[in-house]
């Protein structure tokens, strides 16, 4: 008997203790954001020890407290399942989660509604952690429609805004879709297996799973942004830097890729899904990839980054191993929330400017910010001994010597070069060449927290792939022998896509500006999928009910199929065959005579 | 044939000629008819009455129920004539449309 559940237990609990806080009003001083990151970096420390412990011993743990209410055959109760995959993403993710709310500190300063900021921060990462440590689907789907909420307070942060309003609903809507995906799966679950408790249902292990796993696709597709729902991630921009760092970077977009990892059991058993999610990870890695090489706004880019990742994640399950994709989102999670707060760094120094056309010359202004993003995005394209490489060459390894689909290979191999394209997009436009920012500058760098922050999370870039590789236990086996051309080609591509993004950058720079060709309007404009789903198919369904509701109903079964019909017919046809010209008295003289004349014949005739 | 028979053959001849030659109103078409039904009943009436044929008593009565409706029909088409028009003149009726 040790501490194992009593430390994590506590560690869970104190992050609940501001938001307690506040119903006794202690939360309006000015402190409040200072206690909140300090809660934090208190969770993390005791969240180590039964990381630790886990690591040593293998040690799994379910804690099942509190038997909430039992319907019928159904026993639902408050699980925590503390196993591999919980024990090594909460203390990653309360890691990152301290290091944004230190910069948040230095990037909201002048909010003055910051203590709210970070209780919203707060109750995001509560649900976070009920979402990665339930046991059965209820306390999951607690967590998963806390996280969307929350998602939706953070994104409309600025509600003054339309554009921001627009974009938190428009995530909202998209996380709704996916949702149903979600129920029609615990529907299933509750139909087929009498439980949703994940440890009941992976014993049974039913045999005809199509339905459930197409179900919680669908839930991944729109909690993840996978291509067909993603257009709410690029828009969810529209938030602060933070909220982007930490949402929409590390943890909540992760939590689709989570569902899928968490039942891999059945995922193993299943061909049809598996192929059906490496297609889709393909299609959206490459698709997200192809837009962010002409977006102008830098929070934007990494936004599509993010996305394409999470695509590389998906591809990852598609080719059944979940263990791979669960290390891509731990390494992930520090490089991109990273980029994040450097990209925060730049817009609040050049005084809110987002587009990167007006950037340049941050080389040597702001040495920190520039030092950071290069190392986030060499360790975001897998430079080997970065964090990125431990995950993300071993998923292009593994995906080239699996017996899988070429086209989606080919896709993410694509994808992975557009990777490094885009990258050195970045790179060259803000923070190569000369200023193109106006001269009167704010450049700043110097605040302790800004700058503690992100060197935690570079620190964590660089060691923190070799760190979680070696300390945990081997799962899947890696293919260890392969042909020497496969075991570079990740690195192959992309050294190509750094060249390439290079030459052509510098070759380019002093050149004329043209009209846009098709090809860079189709991913300017992010393959014309928002413009053409935001629009054509509202109208197509509201002006189709219109019309049978008012026009089919009244105009034409009340008024037009017997009264005006009968009339108008009547009209035409004896319009059309009368030849008459109104001689009244001449039509019944003639009968007047031909009826004496008929007389006569029939009486005097022998 | 008796001479009552004779005479209401005449008055339903009259009516019958006075429905179809008429100088210009409309309504005197509409009066011999309603003429030639008076006349048709009282035949009718007449016969049933001295052959004592009971079970044809119903002809004369639904016979005056028929002529209700088409005297209410007339009397429509002349309310519309009369209402393009001000008058039932039947030299108005040239245009062929309502």
């Amino acid at each position: 008997m040790n501490m194992f559940s009593s430390l994590m237990l506590a560690s869970l609990s104190v992050l609940t203790l501001p938001i307690m806080s506040s119903i006794l009003n202690t939360h309006k001083n000015s402190t409040y954001p200072h206690h909140v990151k300090n809660i934090i970096s208190y969770a993390f420390i005791t969240s180590l020890i039964p990381t630790m412990m886990f690591i040593h011993s293998g040690q799994e743990t379910i804690i099942s407290n509190w038997h909430w209410m039992t319907i019928q055959t159904l026993k639902l109760s408050l699980s925590f399942k503390l196993d591999y995959f919980s024990m090594i993403f909460v203390p990653v993710a309360l890691f990152v989660t301290w290091s944004i709310m230190e910069f948040s500190l230095w990037y909201m300063h002048s909010d003055p509604y910051i203590t709210r900021f970070f209780k919203y921060l707060l109750t995001f990462l509560i649900t976070m952690m009920i979402l990665v440590t339930a046991n059965n689907l209820f306390q999951l789907f607690i967590g998963w429609e806390g996280v969307g909420i929350m998602s939706f307070l953070l994104i409309g942060w600025w509600y003054g805004r339309t554009d921001a309003n627009t974009a938190a609903l428009q995530a909202i809507l998209y996380n709704r879709i996916g949702d149903i995906g979600f129920i029609m799966a615990m529907a299933w679950f509750l139909f087929n297996a009498n439980t949703w408790d994940l440890q009941q249902i992976f014993m049974l292990d039913p045999n005809l799973t199509n339905l459930p796993l197409l179900g919680l696709l669908l839930a991944a597709t729109g909690k993840s942004a996978q291509f067909g729902l993603h257009p709410w991630l690029p828009s969810a921009m529209e938030g602060p830097t933070p909220v982007s760092a930490l949402l929409h970077s590390s943890t909540m977009v992760v939590a689709g890729v989570f569902l899928l990892i968490r039942f891999h059991p059945l995922m193993e058993n299943n061909k049809t899904i598996q192929s059906l999610t490496l297609c889709l990870g393909a299609i959206t890695t490459l698709f997200t990839a192809i837009c962010a090489l002409t977006q102008n706004d830098i929070k934007k880019i990494i936004a599509f980054s993010t996305s394409s990742q999470l695509g590389l994640m998906i591809v990852t399950i598609g080719i059944n191993q979940p263990y791979l994709a669960f290390l891509h989102i731990c390494t992930h999670a520090f490089f991109k929330a990273m980029l994040f707060m450097c990209s925060g760094s730049i817009i609040h120094s050049l005084n809110d400017e987002q587009d990167i056309r007006k950037m340049g010359g941050l080389f040597n202004a702001m040495p920190f910010t520039t030092t950071s993003l290069i190392i986030g995005s060499l360790a975001l394209t897998g430079m080997p001994f970065l964090t990125g490489f431990y995950s993300k060459d071993l998923i292009i390894e593994t995906a080239n010597t699996s017996y899988t689909n070429a086209w989606a290979l080919l896709m993410t191999l694509i994808a992975t070069s557009l990777t490094a394209v885009y990258s050195t997009r970045i790179i060259f436009f803000a923070l190569l060449g000369q200023p193109r920012f106006l001269p009167l500058t704010t450049i700043n760098e110097n605040n302790p927290f800004l700058i503690n922050s992100i060197k935690r999370l570079l620190i964590g870039s660089i060691f923190a792939g070799f760190f979680i590789s070696n300390n945990i236990y081997p799962t899947t086996i890696p293919e260890m022998t392969m042909p020497i051309y496969m075991k570079l080609t990740a690195l192959t591509v992309t050294i190509l896509g750094f060249t390439l993004a290079l030459e052509l950058s510098l070759i380019t720079q002093n050149l004329k500006l043209e009209h846009p060709t098709n090809m860079f309007k189709f991913s300017n404009l992010l393959g014309y999928y928002p413009t053409i789903m935001h629009r054509l198919p509202p109208l197509a369904s509201l002006s189709m009910s219109q019309k049978s509701a008012s026009l089919l109903l009244d105009s034409i079964w009340l008024e037009n199929i017997l009264p005006k019909s009968i009339s108008q017919f009547q009209m035409k046809t004896s319009i059309l065959i009368s030849t008459q010209k109104g001689q009244i008295k001449l039509y019944f003289l003639s009968f007047l005579i031909t009826l004496t004349l008929s007389m006569l014949l029939f009486n005097l005739h022998e | 044939m008796s001479l009552v028979h004779i005479n209401i053959f005449l008055a339903f001849t009259v009516s019958l000629v006075g429905l179809l030659m008429y100088r210009s109103h409309l309504m005197s078409s509409l009066l011999c008819l309603e003429g030639m039904m008076l006349s048709l009943f009282v035949m009718a009436t007449m016969v049933v009455l001295n052959t004592h044929f009971t079970l044809a008593s119903m002809m004369p009565i639904i016979l005056l129920v028929f002529a209700a409706c088409e005297a209410a029909l007339g009397l429509s088409l002349l309310v519309m004539v009369s209402n393009t028009y001000g008058v039932d003149h039947v030299q108005n009726l040239n245009l062929l449309q309502c």
